[in-house]
């Protein structure tokens, strides 16, 4: 049995390699020599035909003249445009391999099973070197390797990151960056205007929209907010409990929904979102996935849904220009505390502990946020950068990069530059997106709770004090584990 | 039969049929559905509209083949299809060679413990994947340090994982099957065979398996769609497209963010049911003598 331990010198690996068999404590009986002979052959004689396998070579070089320095893994969800997929696979990975002589490979899963396939990765202790996680996935942080070393590059280089970025993977407590924020996503309210305008609605504020909401149910347009088990709910949601000042945890990371003006605010929420569903929707938004809303908006059936652009860039791509014309993109509504609301889509990379090629995985995270421009036009600006100055300009250029865009009306995606710059945060605002908050998240225990209410099995009071009790609990478990 | 027995024969059939059929007809219409005609909820489902709505008879003009080929020409939907034939075949004959012989035994065994056997074989049986998918893929990783394979990576993202990992499900189950088949074979058949000369294993090739080809289709077909539908080890033990089976890449690649490629999703399962419902109804009446051939001694 042999152990190998690499290390980093001049851009080769140097691989120690010691041999248990050679030692003088090692000894091998018989029976262990028949046992892990018989084994070998079957194995050899099974996996002969895969030699990558059964040797552990990596076959010929792949590009002439270079001397290959090991192959990277990445994990990353199938992206809503293929294109972007396609671009990313085929030529940015393929030329930032070529130009650090690493062979790398890009493997795509949808993003409701990032999660699962995650902790499957970790049970094996086995997997990917780089692995993309749609929001911040900070219950893995034992298992990722501390990134501040490249996020201090990637500052120096590009200014500061954006505080949603920050507080989506920095740990207060240990101190460190527990992944590599990547991209976000603003997630703009899509409406359909002419809708809107048949009721004479308006959506500036929360209030208006529960004024909105009957009128549109009665017109045949009922408004698409969802509170089931699955991300666009747990970012509406948790949004609407900002915009009402119910916040779950303060800025040193402390569950405060339980107390005061917080739950004051959540309360409010609640009812709001009771009085939307009752007078607006209908039972469905209790069963939907990430993806009925869009479905639903694209049928034509919903006047309002909140979702990141994958609505109305669906509807450019399917050709349907009279839905895509008459889709508006606004700001989140106001509430009676702020107008805030969470990010769609938090892209955050994380290093395993266990991943084989570290220092590959490190720079390409680098290179890539120091070249972002291409990712965000690719991703039909999709992916805004963490790094706002990964764009020369910053948001001056990207606000002109968006207002270019030719679909009608015009300038429709200019208002994405001023939700991102103002108007979108991280699960666990004002504080960081904690274990806690993560396993909040994973557990869909926000939706769960609007549910509760607005089906009528539990009261405001009572759903906010449960869903503290909870929270509490969740907070003492990962206090216990030095994490919060 | 009369006319009046054959028309009360459809009368109760016919709507099972149709029943039965229509998820089939509505797959075949959706998957040449324009993006247009597919997203108006006004417009019927059934058929193939104009941008006002309206059915023409003249269909393939309103009708588009752009979702299939995009599913064979920008997706490897191809190579699933081949991946899962390829990891069916393993696992339907390595079940077979490992089946055939533990059925037979268990069946001749005297006293009460055969049975007992077969019971507790087939209770591996139900153990859920959900249970062992973790530990599985652990000890896939594991076979990789082998003395002789040294990958950390072991078997994970190769069809071999599934080829090993398959039989696991597969061979409970068509063991326990293939024992109540062999129970019903008279055991005098094989005595006679052994006067004759035969030895136990000519008796068992020469007699025994013959007699059993109902017994031992089905638990082709039985070992065959395992594969084509499993999900949760499919997935889980492979991450590369190119790697993946028709049950694990169909829903990984065509299901994109929160966008769902409804047209060729349809294309990608109606195109394998098709041989499959073929295969089904060639062999039906051995299939159904499969099944119920362990059912009476």
């Amino acid at each position: 049995m042999k152990n190998r331990s690499g290390r980093k010198q001049g851009g080769a690996e140097v691989v120690e390699v010691t041999d248990e068999l050679a030692s003088p404590s090692s000894t091998l009986t018989r029976e262990q020599l028949l046992k892990r002979g018989t084994a070998a052959a079957f194995a050899v004689a099974m996996f002969g035909g895969l030699p990558d396998k059964a040797f552990g070579f990596a076959g010929p070089h792949r590009f002439t003249q270079r001397q290959l320095s090991g192959e990277l893994r990445i994990m990353t969800w199938a992206h809503f445009v293929p294109a972007y997929d396609q671009w990313f696979d085929n030529t940015y990975v393929k030329r930032w391999g070529e130009q650090n002589d690493v062979e790398v490979k890009v493997d795509h899963i949808n993003n409701a099973l990032l999660y699962s396939t995650g902790a499957s990765e970790v049970a094996a202790q086995s997997g990917h070197d780089l692995f993309w996680f749609i929001s911040p996935p900070s219950t893995f942080q034992k298992q990722t390797l501390p990134l501040n070393d490249i996020v201090q590059e990637v500052s120096r280089k590009l200014g500061r990151m954006t505080a949603v970025a920050r507080k989506s993977t920095y740990n207060p407590r240990t101190r460190q960056f527990y992944g590599f924020p990547n991209d976000y996503a603003p997630d703009p309210v899509h409406y359909r205007r002419s809708y809107l305008n048949e009721v004479g609605g308006s959506l500036r504020t929360w209030e208006d929209v529960r004024r909105a909401a009957p009128r549109l149910k009665a017109a045949g347009h009922p408004m698409g907010l969802g509170m089931s088990n699955e991300i666009d709910s747990n970012m509406l949601l948790t949004s609407l409990l900002y915009c009402y000042g119910g916040f779950i945890q303060n800025e040193e990371n402390r569950i405060v929904i339980g107390q005061g003006k917080n739950r004051k605010g959540a309360i409010e929420a609640l009812q709001l979102m009771r009085d939307i569903f009752r007078n607006g929707m209908s039972d469905e938004v209790f069963a939907w996935t990430a993806a009925s809303n869009n479905q639903a908006f694209l049928a034509g059936r919903l006047s309002v849904a909140l979702n990141a652009i994958s609505i109305c860039r669906s509807a450019e791509q399917q050709g349907n220009q009279a839905l895509s014309d008459d889709t508006w993109l606004a700001s989140i509504p106001a509430g009676p505390v702020m107008r805030m609301g969470n990010e769609h889509v938090m892209g955050v990379y994380v290093i395993w502990r266990f991943a084989r090629n570290k220092e590959a995985a490190k720079k390409f995270l680098v290179d890539t946020m120091l070249n972002y421009r291409e990712h965000f036009v690719r991703s039909q600006y999709y992916n805004f950068p963490a790094w706002t100055g990964a764009i020369r300009g910053g948001f001056k250029t990207i606000r002109a990069m968006t207002a270019r865009d030719t679909h009608k009306p015009k300038g429709k995606y200019t208002v994405l530059t001023t939700i991102a710059e103002k108007y979108t945060t991280n699960p666990g605002f004002p504080g960081n997106t904690t274990p806690v908050m993560d396993e909040i998240f994973n557990t869909f225990l926000i939706p769960q709770m609007f549910a509760q209410v607005a089906q009528g099995k539990m009261s405001p009071a009572e759903a906010v004090s449960a869903f503290n009790r909870t929270a509490q609990r969740l907070y003492r478990k990962w206090r216990s584990q030095g994490l919060v | 039969v009369t006319w009046r027995q054959k028309s009360l024969t459809y009368l109760v059939l016919g709507p099972f049929a149709i029943v039965l059929a229509f998820p089939f007809y509505f797959a075949l219409v959706t998957m040449f559905k324009t993006n247009l005609d597919l997203a108006n909820v006004e417009h019927s489902p059934y058929v193939y509209n104009d941008l006002e709505g309206n059915f023409h008879w003249d269909f393939w003009n309103y009708a588009t083949t752009e979702h299939v080929t995009f599913l064979f020409t920008d997706t490897n939907y191809p190579t699933w299809i081949l991946n899962t034939v390829l990891v069916a075949a393993a696992v339907v004959g390595i079940t077979l060679v490992f089946a055939l012989p533990a059925g037979y035994a268990l069946a001749r065994l005297a006293g009460g413990w055969g049975q007992t056997a077969g019971i507790g074989i087939f209770l591996v049986y139900l153990v859920p994947p959900t249970l062992l998918f973790l530990p599985i893929s652990r000890l896939i990783v594991e076979v990789g340090r082998l003395p002789g394979i040294d990958d950390e990576e072991g078997l994970k993202d190769s069809l071999w994982a599934l080829i090993l990992v398959y039989p696991s499900f597969t061979i409970p189950f068509a063991t326990w099957l293939i024992m109540g088949f062999f129970k019903t074979i008279p055991q005098e058949l094989e005595e006679a065979a052994l006067v004759d000369g035969c030895s136990r294993l000519g008796a068992l090739v020469r007699i025994v398996f013959p007699v059993s080809l109902p017994g031992i289709l089905t638990v082709v077909i039985f070992a065959f769609s395992l594969c084509v539908n499993e999900f949760i080890y499919a997935f889980t033990l492979i991450s590369s497209s190119e790697q993946r089976t028709i049950s694990a890449g169909v829903p990984n690649d065509l299901i994109r963010g929160d966008v769902f490629f409804w047209q060729s999703l349809m294309a990608a399962t109606v195109i394998p049911a098709i041989p499959l419902a073929l295969l089904y109804n060639a062999f039906l009446d051995r299939f159904i003598k499969g099944f119920t051939g362990g059912a009476f001694r």
